[in-house]
């Protein structure tokens, strides 16, 4: 029903701003689409990339030493870059590429809840093949956070699983399987990017269906809405299924993080929108240069402006949240609700008002479910 | 959509005009719901269609319990009898197990289109089984191989799982879909609204004087056509009033029902639906048998065009999919698995005021063997697909564009 609802109200702008475009306005084609690409890709994708890569080294790293020797220090180091890679995961997650959908990258990094039961089956049993489809759930960041805090109450109770117990060694052998397969699907992304495909990118720089533009503004939209907006928030909250879900927040076993991941993620969307190059205060050309060039105007402020706006209210929203958001759930879940209804109403902004303004078409619609 | 709501409100009325004869007083309306009494009882019942969509619903779940379900269950399940006949108790409910009903009895069991095409019947009912059994025997032992052409397996639909056969196809969704087709919309359109069954033996005449079955409330007459309405209402909450709710009931011809009405090309399509379904019943009270007819018609027209347009939609959705980059096959194999259940279901469409499906038997064959030659939905080509698409399209006068939402 959303959908034709969203589809009635963008034939109903079209029809609106059919009537209110001055023929002689800015003509899309005028701007300079190959300068959001170039900088999009050397200035923010690339660089974020390169970054996260450099985190699934040192996770691989630490989760080899660990499995080495697992002590409290190894364990502890190992969860530090753990929480470095996930919270710079935030800031690759969003892109997406033919090798990144090829790979299934962000399903095999970070599919949450973790089935801990399949987990379990895996490692006591050793016959599993993280490549299968349906295995996405017993890898990734939310595998191992399961494994590094999960495994029982007290650290002392999570190390003797890789000590003491009766299968210690699988269980240090699983953890070297994820890091590694982090690490290496990293590389394949990153190794893509740098190895022809950013000047594909970039290349590509056209207005239609197939265009890059279109493309990566469909992809950072569907992030936005269905990982961002209802992962991380909505689906936890129990927006979709009138129960709180409280099981399903990112991070659960670590607890006190989901906030963290969170507002990463919203500052990464964010700064995507505005150009802001990654981990430095220089902005770029991005989307809200091309929609200050088309001089989109919407109830007398312009979109940049308005969706700006709905970026910081999400922002200032989500500060009243406790840093864990199981927490939060289980005492006052209201203000995870709030927090999802200024989320949902960048989702109006970016996919109607936005696209539209763009001469961009959604390129994805909500599957069936069935 | 006002147009042809107005042209049927027309037809209708210039039906009650011209059938005077048999109807001088009264003009009959349209009930606003479906409750029928005789003093003071209710004489709606349909327990038997609640309990075989029911029965439907187990299996098809079934199919996919890689981890419980054997061949023999799930035969057993659409069987509900043992291989060599015995009763079987292979359901979860159990008022399913202790039913003398069961899925198979009513595939392709139609009277005006299988009491005299026993062949076909045949060879439909065990369409079926033959998709449990390769389902069992081609699909599960594979449960962890990742599908390729030629191999099946598991594939990747966005974070969903699908489960292939060799060419692609899930079975379990054929089958699905498939009993739409041949369970429900052949026992409706070509059984229970059908004059050949209201109008059977005796019924007329103990209708018209109000004889009822021995120990029921209702004549035969309204109890055949109670059973049509409980192959789309039957485990809907409200059965009276079922379409606050429609869509949301089952996994069968009610969900697509919903789904077709929630396209804005073919709003109201529900409610036209639910109405042919009163106003018949009404006219079956009243003994205005040309009434009933008339209700027939739009029902046949009504649930084919459902059918058609779920396979166009499916067909189209398939045809996106595999148009990505890369090509997101997990997404078309579902698509088209459900496509190739909607086109096997056509053939049990039924023409309105005629004795023949939208598409006969032959010409449905035709289409799916398009998509299972060779390596099947692997190597299928989106002008085969848009070749069907425009085909079924065409012939239910909607363009491929009404049926993409």
């Amino acid at each position: 029903m959303k959908r034709y609802l969203l589809l009635f109200l963008s034939v109903s702008f079209i029809i609106s701003s059919c009537t209110e475009t001055n023929l002689s306005g800015p003509d899309p084609d005028d701007f300079d689409r190959k300068a959001v690409l170039e900088n999009w890709a050397d200035n923010i994708i690339i660089p974020a990339l390169t970054k996260f890569s450099s985190n699934t080294e040192s996770l691989k790293t630490a989760g080899n030493q660990f499995a080495e020797t697992p002590t409290q220090q190894t364990l502890e180091s190992l969860r530090d870059e753990w929480k470095a890679g996930y919270l710079a995961f935030q800031h690759v997650s969003m892109f997406e590429t033919p090798k990144t959908m090829e790979i299934r990258y962000r399903n095999n990094l970070n599919i949450y809840p973790a089935d801990t039961a399949e987990v379990t089956e895996n490692i006591n049993q050793g016959n599993y093949n993280l490549n299968l489809p349906s295995e996405i759930d017993q890898q990734g960041f939310p595998t191992l956070d399961y494994l590094l805090y999960g495994l029982a109450d007290s650290d002392t109770g999570i190390l003797s699983f890789y000590n003491s117990g009766d299968n210690a060694s699988a269980y240090r052998d699983y953890v070297v399987d994820l890091v590694t397969r982090i690490d290496s699907l990293t590389d394949l992304v990153l190794g893509d990017w740098n190895s022809g495909y950013r000047n594909e990118f970039v290349n590509n720089s056209g207005n239609g269906a197939n265009s890059s533009i279109d493309m990566m503004v469909n992809d950072y939209i569907f992030y936005y809405e269905k990982n961002l907006r209802a992962g991380k928030i909505g689906i936890p909250a129990g927006v979709f299924s009138g129960t709180p879900l409280p099981q399903n927040v990112e991070g659960f076993y670590s607890k006190e993080f989901s906030k963290e991941l969170f507002l990463e993620s919203l500052t990464a969307t964010q700064n995507f929108f505005n150009g802001k190059y990654f981990d430095s205060e220089t902005t770029g050309i991005s989307l809200s240069d091309y929609l200050n060039f088309l001089n989109t105007i919407k109830s007398g402020t312009d979109l940049t402006q308005l969706i700006n706006q709905q970026f910081e209210a999400s922002h200032s929203r989500a500060q009243n949240l406790n840093s864990s958001l199981f927490e939060q759930i289980e005492t006052d879940n209201s203000i995870m609700l709030k927090t999802y209804d200024e989320l949902q109403k960048n989702v109006i902004l970016l996919k109607v008002d936005m696209l539209q303004a763009l001469n961009i078409n959604v390129d994805f619609v909500d599957a069936d479910g069935d | 959509m006002n147009i042809s709501k107005a042209l049927l409100i027309l037809a209708a009325l210039s039906f009650t005009f011209s059938c005077d004869t048999n109807n001088t007083d009264s003009e009959i309306t349209t009930p606003e719901s479906y409750e029928f009494t005789r003093d003071g009882e209710s004489t709606v019942s349909f327990t038997g269609q609640t309990t075989r969509i029911k029965m439907a619903t187990e299996l098809s779940l079934a199919m996919t319990d890689f981890d419980n379900s054997t061949e023999q269950l799930l035969l057993e399940m659409y069987r509900n009898q043992t291989s060599n006949g015995g009763d079987a108790n292979p359901f979860s409910d159990s008022e399913l197990n202790t039913a003398d009903k069961s899925i198979k009895s009513k595939v392709a069991a139609s009277t005006d289109f299988y009491s005299s095409n026993t062949a076909t019947s045949v060879e439909i009912k065990n369409q079926f089984e033959s998709w449990i059994s390769a389902q069992v025997n081609e699909v599960y032992p594979n449960e962890n191989v990742q599908a390729q052409p030629g191999v099946a397996g598991q594939i990747a639909d966005g974070s969903s799982t699908r489960y292939v056969s060799a060419k692609g196809f899930e079975y379990n969704q054929m089958l699905a879909k498939g009993l739409i087709g041949a369970l429900m919309t052949d026992q409706i359109l070509n059984n229970y609204v059908s004059t050949s069954v209201l109008d059977a033996g005796n019924n007329a005449e103990e209708n018209n004087a109000k004889v009822t079955l021995d120990g029921e409330s209702y004549t035969n007459m309204e109890h055949k056509w109670d059973e049509a309405y409980g192959y789309l209402f039957g485990v809907s909450p409200n059965k009276a009033k079922p379409l606050a709710t429609i869509g949301e009931d089952d996994d069968f011809l009610n969900e697509y029902v919903g789904k077709v009405n929630n396209d804005p090309d073919f709003e109201g399509i529900a409610q036209e639906i639910f109405d042919a379904y009163a106003l018949g019943r009404e006219a079956i009270v009243q003994n205005d048998y040309e009434l009933r007819d008339q209700q027939s018609t739009i029902l046949r027209n009504r649930i084919s065009k459902v059918l058609a347009v779920r396979a166009v939609y499916y067909l189209q959705s398939g045809i996106a999919a595999l148009q990505e980059t890369p090509i997101n096959y997990g997404s078309a194999f579902h698509d088209l698995s459900e496509a190739y259940g909607f086109i096997f279901s056509l053939q049990f469409s039924r023409v309105p005021n005629t004795t023949d499906p939208y598409f006969s038997n032959a010409e449905i064959n035709g289409f799916l063997n398009s998509l299972e030659q060779g390596n099947g939905l692997w190597d299928v080509q989106t002008q085969t697909l848009l070749n069907i698409s425009t085909s079924v399209a065409s012939k239910f006068n909607f363009t491929i564009e009404e049926a993409l939402n």
